[in-house]
């Protein structure tokens, strides 16, 4: 009873209802009269819609409504709190990527619909797409994020360095896919909408789907209790959201619209491909003296998409020279949008290759290399960290590994037929922490009920939540029940940029603490209370019960509440983002990754044979739950580094892989075991000590196992994938 | 199936195949059921839609993620590749029929405490795969489990947990 409820690895709270097919998904809702919606989607990339023939299958049986940009209401162009959404659908005949909402088709069953829309003719008067990021007609947008910057004088620094090096690397357009394929469930009544949505923020969803349909949000509610997972996908509100809920107007039942595995390619995002050159220049003892980082994305033609590729080559390094930049190419496919630590997956690959081919300029030991250029405050604005062990966890990933073992040479370690191959990235993330709400309810049996519209995706945010507010209210965990992943609970921002943690964990703080403040409140000025006239910094919680300090008396919630006849009493309490401005910036999440590949030496087939990450994440609340976090965004950078590749076909803009058989995932016979270490102490920004790990698993890691296969092969792969060709 | 393919076989003005619906009746997780289907559903939108049994889960309705695995007649089955009326007649047990008076089957228990999951949205197409792997006798090495798991994608990549799972309840031996 006494061990501490926080930082433990307890099961997943979620977990039982899980493992038991009883947990509802967006797919899984069914409401009576549910009639279904299947998407029509454009088979060509650019050009105008001429005429969209939907004769054949409205006439088809059990066929409800048909809509098109014809028919379809008007809607708006709408803003959520992460920035304008992408465009409304079916608002104009303009095409600008395959695989874009021409037609949503409604009927009474799922293989009607199915049918039916493969009877919906679309003609269009197609033009050539640019599709190429290399391509010289596209349109370019430099610095699209106001995030170019630097300090000193690059070009001079470079110009003097005794050692340089530069090099272009490029990275492969990936897709999230969950594998809860997206879904909404929409259904009105009279003026009220209310929503089951595959989102990671039913409260960001509530705002875009009001904005868009131009009703008021108090009139949206969106339910998300769980879903399938994300990845980032769930971060926006999307067009089939939007059309889901138009078709359940329109047809005056509640309508289910899934979108199929081939759909999820075109309609919630991607992570874009990129072209980046990195130039790095140092003296002849590994100093570095200039960082210059330049990254060339694509990005739809309509839409925005913040994807800050050179983000941590502005403050991963101690250069006194730094210029980063960004430019987008806008070209014709679908919206790209958030995957898995967005830009920093793909910048962290440039720019940890970069590093390990500087080390072999050098002749100097890659992780020798890092800790000679560790950033002891933030290269470009001086500020201190807020804190930040990156060094401990190169030291405590280099004793776990054994790197010391490594025979720094190219093809100099052996294991029977296979080539071996050690290397190793460093890694940040950025700090975020957003305004947040939460709601504690303590009950007369004593137990607590803690509500915050927020969502867990399967990160584990219902678990180490639950925990925390069991550690803030005194309380046993099994006495807590956390309810989320509904809009009309009190708000919360999206689960992404591994800000969800550090945002709800603060506002259940504020809460907690105010709800303590109210039962002193109650008891002010009763008689009958230890506890009278104390104020909420005289007092601690423990075992159900509010003590005073100085001399441990006390009593328990529920007696409070029995004396004075109330079944319950509920506070809230909120948190805002922390200033950006002070001398001591809030420092994200640092790590350390350690990789053992195996190739063929015939076959030039890889593997991964192990990979050990040792991780600086702030105070860790439950460490089954974080290391699966930091274990799955591992399995997704193995899969960049090594498996994955969304293929546009140059000519028409059709993604040639669109299914799971041919757009390789990591499956379970590519995972070695996966080594995860925790270092580092609480960082003092948010009161719970977090920094967010989500997101810290992807980037570094194609980093760590290219640099293997360089070390284990001699082939420098500077293009993500990598696959057998480019290492034979 | 791709649409602009699909689009292609269909002129336009063509009418769409009327709907024929067959009767058919399972046994699932037990129990006698009797349904209707439309002779296109497949025994993974029956199951969900027809008897509401949506514990199965969809992930490709293409055979290539595991997501809606089943048993039928004691064999593992991608219940999106089969058709309904085709599993007439015959015995299918889903994750809801795993669990016996009440308590969870030792697989179940073993996701639980080795976090086998995170969004759980694979969960129980894992789950009946590695009780079929272990009746096969084929979870015998972290090798052969995670090759024979292969076929069930977790995008959430709890692959190392869930090997850890089937390796402890395969090694006690009291799956029955
Ligand atoms: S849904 Fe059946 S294998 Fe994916
Ligand atoms: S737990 Fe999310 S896909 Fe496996």
């Amino acid at each position: 009873m006494d061990r501490p409820v926080v930082g433990e690895g307890i099961d997943r709270v979620d977990a039982r209802v899980k493992v038991s097919g009883r947990a509802t998904y967006p797919t899984d809702a069914d409401l009576p009269g549910l009639a279904h919606a299947v998407l029509v989607q454009s088979t060509v990339a650019a050009g105008r819609l001429t005429a969209v023939d939907t004769t054949a299958a409205t006439a088809a049986p059990g066929v409800l409504a048909v809509l098109t940009h014809e028919n379809a209401p008007p809607l708006r162009e709408a803003r959520d709190r992460l920035g304008p959404l992408p465009p409304p659908p079916l608002q104009s005949d303009r095409i600008v990527h395959h695989g874009e909402n021409v037609a949503v088709v409604v009927a009474e069953t799922f293989e009607q619909a199915t049918e039916a829309a493969r009877l919906v003719t679309a003609r269009y008067a197609p033009s050539p797409p640019v599709v190429d990021i290399d391509d010289p007609g596209a349109e370019h947008v430099r610095d699209p994020f106001g995030s170019d910057g630097g300090t000193g004088d690059v070009g001079a620094a470079l110009a003097t360095a005794p050692v340089r090096v530069e090099r272009t690397y490029r990275t492969a357009v990936n897709t999230n896919h969950p594998m809860g394929p997206f879904a909404t469930v929409a259904s009105w009544e009279g003026d009220k909408l209310t929503v089951h949505d595959s989102t990671q923020g039913p409260s960001n969803t509530r705002i875009g789907l009001a904005g868009t349909l131009g009703v008021p949000q108090d009139d949206v509610r969106v339910l998300a209790p769980y879903i399938g997972g994300g990845f980032g996908s769930g971060l926006r509100t999307w067009p089939h959201t939007v059309l889901a809920t138009v078709a359940a107007r329109h047809v005056g039942r509640p309508v289910k619209l899934v979108l199929t595995r081939k759909q999820m390619f075109t309609s919630v995002g991607h992570r874009p491909d990129t072209r980046q050159t990195v130039r790095i220049g140092a003296t002849r003892d590994g100093r570095i003296t200039a960082i210059d980082h330049e990254a060339w994305q694509t990005v739809s033609i309509r839409d925005v998409n913040p994807e800050h590729v050179t983000r941590a080559s502005l403050s991963g390094y101690a250069s006194p020279n730094i210029s980063a930049r960004d430019v987008q190419v806008r070209v014709n496919v679908p919206s790209p949008g958030s995957m898995r630590a967005p830009g920093d997956a793909q910048g962290n690959f440039a720019l940890e290759s970069a590093l390990d081919e500087l080390a072999y300029e050098l002749d100097l030991d890659p992780l020798e290399l890092r800790l000679r250029n560790y950033a002891d405050r933030h290269p470009v604005t001086g500020q201190q960290w807020s804190s930040n062990d990156l060094r401990a966890c190169y030291r405590t990933g280099a004793e776990r590994f054994g790197w010391s073992r490594r025979d720094p040479r190219p093809r100099s370690m052996r294991r029977g037929r296979h080539l071996v191959g050690y290397g190793m990235a460093g890694t940040s993330f950025f700090f975020a922490q957003f305004a947040c709400a939460a709601r504690v309810t303590v009950t007369r049996d004593g137990g607590a009920v803690v509500a915050s519209a927020g969502m867990d995706l399967g990160t584990g945010t219902y678990t180490v939540m639950t925990q925390l507010a069991a550690e803030l209210l005194g309380l046993p965990v099994r006495r807590v029940r956390m309810v989320m992943g509904d809009s009309s609970l009190p708000e919360a921002p999206v689960a992404g940029g591994s800000g969800l943690t550090g945002s709800m964990g603060s506002a259940i703080h504020a809460a907690a603490r105010n709800t303590v403040r109210a039962f002193l409140d109650l008891v002010r000025d009763d008689a009958g209370s230890p506890l009278r006239g104390a104020a909420v910094d005289d007092v601690r919680v423990e075992h159900g019960r509010i003590v005073r300090v100085d001399d441990g008396r006390g009593e328990s919630y529920a007696e409070i509440l029995t004396r004075h006849r109330q079944d319950e009493l509920t506070a809230e309490g909120s948190a805002e983002a922390p200033s950006e401005d002070e001398p001591v910036v809030p420092t994200g999440p640092y790590a350390a990754k350690f990789a053992e590949v195996h190739v063929d030496a015939d076959l030039g087939v890889i593997r991964v044979a192990r990979l050990v990450t040792a991780a600086h994440c702030g105070r860790v609340l439950n460490e089954k739950t974080a290391r699966g976090q930091l274990v799955g965004g591992t399995v997704g950078g193995i899969g960049m580094a090594l498996l994955e590749h969304t293929v546009t076909e140059p000519r028409t803009g059709r993604i040639a892989n669109g299914t799971f058989g041919d757009y390789l995932i990591a499956v379970n016979a590519d995972i070695p075991d996966l080594e995860v270490h925790f270092v580092g102490g609480p960082d003092p920004t948010t009161p719970n000590g977090t920094k967010g790990c989500g997101e810290l698993g992807i980037p570094g890691t194609a980093a760590a196992i290219a640099n293997a296969v360089f070390h284990a092969t001699g082939t420098r792969v500077r293009r993500l994938p990598i696959t057998i060709e480019q290492v034979l | 199936m791709d649409g602009s393919a699909a689009q292609a076989r269909v002129s336009p003005g063509q009418r769409a195949p009327a709907v024929v619906r067959v009767p058919v009746s399972l046994r699932v997780n037990g129990s006698e059921r009797r349904l209707e289907v439309d002779t296109r559903t497949t025994l993974l939108d029956a199951l969900r839609d027809g008897l509401k049994l949506t514990g199965t889960k969809k992930g490709c309705d293409q055979g290539q993620c595991g997501a809606c695995t089943v048993h039928v007649d004691g064999r593992r089955v991608l219940s999106c590749l089969t058709l309904a009326a085709s599993a007439d007649g015959r015995e299918v047990r889903t994750i809801e029929g795993l669990e016996q008076d009440g308590t969870p089957h030792p697989l179940q228990e073993a996701f639980v405490r080795h976090d086998g999951l995170q969004c759980g949205y694979c969960t129980a197409g894992q789950i009946m795969s590695a009780v079929a792997l272990i009746e096969e006798g084929r979870a015998g090495s972290d090798d052969e489990i995670r090759e024979f798991m292969s076929g069930n994608l977790c995008r959430c990549g709890a692959y190392p947990n869930i090997v850890a799972a089937i390796r402890e309840v395969a090694g006690r031996g009291d799956h029955a």
